[in-house]
């Protein structure tokens, strides 16, 4: 009945409902790791003014979000967080960078740690909400 | 086109469209022209914040799929353990 059921669905709907039905699981290390990013960001955030702390946390939150996005590259059916994670390490890698080259502003670094702690957060919903 | 102009078109887009994540990109992409046009952020600075709403939308439009993904996941999981009961 079961694996009648799930063909019928399947025939129906298309890849999409496999997908949805084989969807990655919850994975304690994925949530811990998009934690650690969100806060690490909240607390960066407040201490843009002192611009040689923001530095080092730029290049720390740079290495998690790197961290992150090759954590979640090969795990199976993960396409969505794969590409954000990459984009979550796009935005991080560019804050670290700015720091290497140029004088950087406290408003661009609160800009900067408020948009990483807002995407961290989207994606740790994701995440937490996986079926276990 | 002037600053102003796209910065209209970006109020008609915040206006125009029901969807939240294209209503908060618009209104992000005005507040860092404002930002750079009162010489709070740098070009470079400003360059890289409008990028990053391209990133923003990435990442926004990966929770949404995942998100169909869950409601579509307990659905059919929902379906699975009525038809074991129904033997």
């Amino acid at each position: 009945m079961k694996k009648i059921l799930l063909s019928l669905v399947v025939l129906l709907s298309g890849c999409t409902v496999v997908d949805a039905y084989l969807m990655t699981k919850y994975d304690p290390n994925e949530y811990q790791m998009i934690t650690d990013i969100r806060s690490k960001a909240r607390q960066s955030k407040a201490q843009c003014d002192d611009f040689n702390v923001s530095k080092i946390n730029s290049s720390i939150t740079a290495y998690s979000t790197q961290l992150f996005a090759l954590y979640s590259e090969h795990i199976p059916r993960n396409k969505d967080l794969i590409e954000g994670s990459q984009a979550l390490n796009v935005v991080a890698q560019g804050l670290s960078d700015q720091y290497k080259n140029t004088k950087v502003s406290p408003a661009f670094c609160k800009i900067k740690f408020e948009s990483i702690e807002t995407s961290a957060e989207k994606m740790q919903i994701v995440i937490g909400r996986r079926p276990r | 086109m002037s600053v102003e102009q796209y910065q209209q078109q970006l109020g008609e887009c915040f206006n125009g469209s029901q969807d939240p994540n294209v209503q908060q990109a618009a209104q992000t992409a005005n507040q860092y022209t404002e930002m750079f046009k009162a010489g709070q952020i740098s070009k470079d600075e400003y360059q890289q914040l409008l990028s990053d709403i391209q990133q923003t939308n990435i990442i926004n439009k990966s929770v949404d799929n995942q998100q169909v993904m869950e409601y579509m996941n307990t659905a059919i999981n929902g379906l699975l353990t009525l038809a074991s009961l129904a033997g």
